[in-house]
């Protein structure tokens, strides 16, 4: 017995002339959690979520909810609801008849139906609005309005294409906070295209890490952030140094790189199994870091050297960037009293330095050297 | 900006030219409609002299105006009907060509072109079309289509317009609830593109209501009213001419005013409707 609202998707392809916008894609969904499908735009996100909506016929591949195969079904036999990035509120009835809508096409009598719907606007705090038209309405509260709309009939699955983003900031804090209290109060599986890295991994029980109609990852918010395992979701979800390096040894527990610059880093050989020779990528995380203002090139391993461009005040922090030898920004959040006991200004020269085991391996791109010619992965 | 600037020379000259403007637009409309007031004894010009209703009183009585009625009793269904062959296929053709498809372009240009091709020659062919099948030119009949051959494009104009900016979300939220393709369009579409029907039916009503080139060689034996007022000017001379053209002015004010009222109307409702 498959638990109800389960998605599955298995070599889900779709190809829009010779555009292949999501390519041989698997995905379990569980059933009442809450998904985010993560990238930027153009990666496939939004067709995968119109696909399982509906709305979208994959060209090859399956799709199942709850175990049953879903192709070829219309939304309401699928037991799924979209709220659509525009909301698509109808302009022409009132904010009681849109979220009524479904179960007048269901044929349910008015005093029935309107009465369901007070109940649902109740759920998003709307009632005292039920007469208004949705042009009278603010973003928040529209948004309420497509929500209960889409949740009336009780659906398997909630599709949310980029609810937050007609939203401004303020707001949208607020509602990925309800989205969150909804989808527990409901206890039904939502799906939630964004390409904001923090609003997914601050609702998500799953993150879904697209690019170029591939999913690069899926797994735990923490774990996404925390332990990337390529430097494409290292560097997309921000707050990570990405470097890299060749083998140099193997000594013991201690596995020796050195940077195309001559910078040579340390790292813990139980995170990895390496040969002489082979392209690694790490990731430092940016707050696992220590600055200091010097001159002098330090003896130790596990450093960059370079000169501050920019400092950022971030309240709890202060985002320190370097121009690190290899042109790529490195960047340090330095704790306030920190950085207040010991200023740097931009033009200093500095020395960012980490501990070994700080230093995070990205596990899909770590090249063997018999597998011939590096390729690099763009950024 | 400087509060008492001294308006420049060119103020003055617009400001003439507009005045002749209005002056020559309505100029006429006003003589007419105060001269459709004259006396009994009174003529075609002014001075006004005994003003009254005589003259309207004159156009529905047997006298030797013309068959006045008649024509009016033709003319409006003609018009209603072309109103709403109009709405159904222009609204029907802009969810069509919302999809590109074969040949989309080469039809909508084709649906333009009698735009540019001059009433009286359409006329003309018409009846000459007619005449080879075989076929009597009536009212109801081949003026019909040639109205329509001058209506639609405009219909289709704005439905293309108003089409255009429908976003699919919409269609697509009512397929998500359940609606069927009919409810949708019934429920969801029209509804929300009503104020733009609205528009075409104006057109479709007003453009019918006065159209003279395509009427003139294709309405058959019995006149249509723009026809009847035509062949008056020749023989009828008395102010009972302006009375007619009062009386149709206002009936085509009230159709705009109509129209527009129930634009201005749905607009209203979606942005003000009042809460409890």
């Amino acid at each position: 017995m498959v638990h109800s609202g389960v998605v599955s998707l298995q070599g889900v392809t779709k190809s829009f002339g010779s555009l292949t916008a999501v390519d041989d894609i698997d995905l379990t969904i569980d059933g009442g959690s809450y998904c985010c499908l993560l990238g930027p735009s153009g990666c496939g996100k939004t067709t995968i979520l119109r696909m399982i909506a509906g709305h979208e016929t994959p060209t090859s591949g399956e799709i199942q909810i709850s175990g049953v195969s879903v192709l070829g079904q219309t939304p309401v036999q699928r037991g799924t609801a979209m709220m659509f990035q525009s909301y698509a509120l109808f302009p022409h009835l009132t904010v009681l008849d849109n979220v009524a809508f479904r179960l007048k096409m269901q044929g349910m009598a008015k005093r029935e139906r309107r009465a369901k719907a007070h109940e649902t606007l109740e759920k998003v705090q709307l009632n005292h609005l039920a007469e208004r038209m949705p042009a009278q309405l603010s973003g928040g509260q529209q948004q309420r309005v497509a929500l209960a709309r889409a949740v009336i009939t009780n659906p398997q699955v909630l599709l949310l294409d980029e609810p937050l983003s007609a939203l401004d900031e303020f707001l949208r804090l607020q509602m990925r906070g309800e989205l969150r209290r909804m989808q527990r109060e409901l206890g039904i599986t939502f799906i939630h295209v964004t390409h904001t890295q923090l609003e997914a991994i601050a609702v998500a029980d799953l993150v879904v890490v697209m690019d170029d109609g591939h999913i690069v990852q899926a797994s735990a918010p923490e774990d996404v952030y925390a332990r990337p395992t390529s430097a494409y979701v290292a560097r997309f979800m921000g707050g990570q140094n990405v470097l890299r390096g060749v083998v140099q040894s193997v000594v013991g527990p201690t596995v020796t790189l050195r940077s195309d610059q001559g910078q040579i880093f340390e790292v813990d050989s139980a995170q990895i199994s390496a040969a002489a020779g082979d392209i690694v990528h790490l990731s430092i995380r940016r707050d696992h870091t220590e600055l200091e203002k010097s001159d002098a090139v330090p003896t130790q391993p596990n450093h960059v050297v370079g000169k501050v461009i920019a400092i950022e005040y971030q309240g709890t922090y202060v985002k320190v960037t370097l121009d690190a030898p290899d042109n790529r920004e490195f960047v340090s959040h330095v704790p306030d009293d920190k950085y207040l006991a010991q200023r740097v200004d931009v033009g200093d020269q500095v020395v960012v330095s980490w501990r070994a085991a700080d230093v995070h391996i990205l596990a899909d791109d770590h090249r063997k050297s018999e597998s011939g010619p590096d390729l690099e992965l763009a950024s | 900006m400087h509060k008492h600037q001294k308006r420049p020379w060119t103020f003055y000259v617009l400001a003439t030219l507009f005045t002749l403007f209005v002056i020559f637009l309505y100029g006429p409309m006003i003589s007419i409609f105060i001269l459709s007031f004259q006396g009994p004894t009174g003529g075609l010009v002014f001075p006004l002299t005994d003003p009254g209703f005589h003259w309207f009183g004159a156009l529905f009585g047997q006298a030797r105006t013309g068959d006045v009625g008649g024509a009016f009793g033709r003319t409006l269904p003609l018009a209603l009907a072309v109103m709403v062959a109009t709405v159904v296929i222009s609204v029907a053709a802009g969810l069509a060509f919302r999809r590109r498809f074969f040949g989309s372009s080469v039809l909508f240009y084709t649906a333009l072109a009698s735009l540019i091709m001059p009433g009286l020659v359409l006329s003309i062919g018409i009846l000459v079309a007619f005449q080879f099948l075989g076929l009597p030119t009536r009212w109801y009949s081949s003026a019909f289509g040639a109205h329509l051959s001058w209506t639609l494009p405009f219909g289709l104009l704005i439905m293309f317009a108003v089409l255009s900016r429908l976003d699919p979300a919409y269609e697509e939220a009512a397929y998500d609830l359940g609606a069927t393709r009919w409810q949708t369009l019934t429920q969801v579409v029209v509804p929300i593109v009503l104020p733009g029907i609205i528009a075409v039916s104006l057109f479709g009503f007003t453009l019918s209501y006065d159209e003279f080139p395509r009427s003139w060689l294709t309405t058959g034996p019995q006149n249509t009213l723009p026809i009847e007022i035509y062949t008056m000017t020749t023989t009828v001379t008395s102010p009972a001419l302006y009375a007619l053209g009062t009386v149709t002015t206002i009936i085509s004010f009230l159709a705009i005013g109509l129209a527009l009222g129930s634009i201005g109307y749905i607009q209203h409702r979606r942005r003000n409707k009042k809460s409890f």
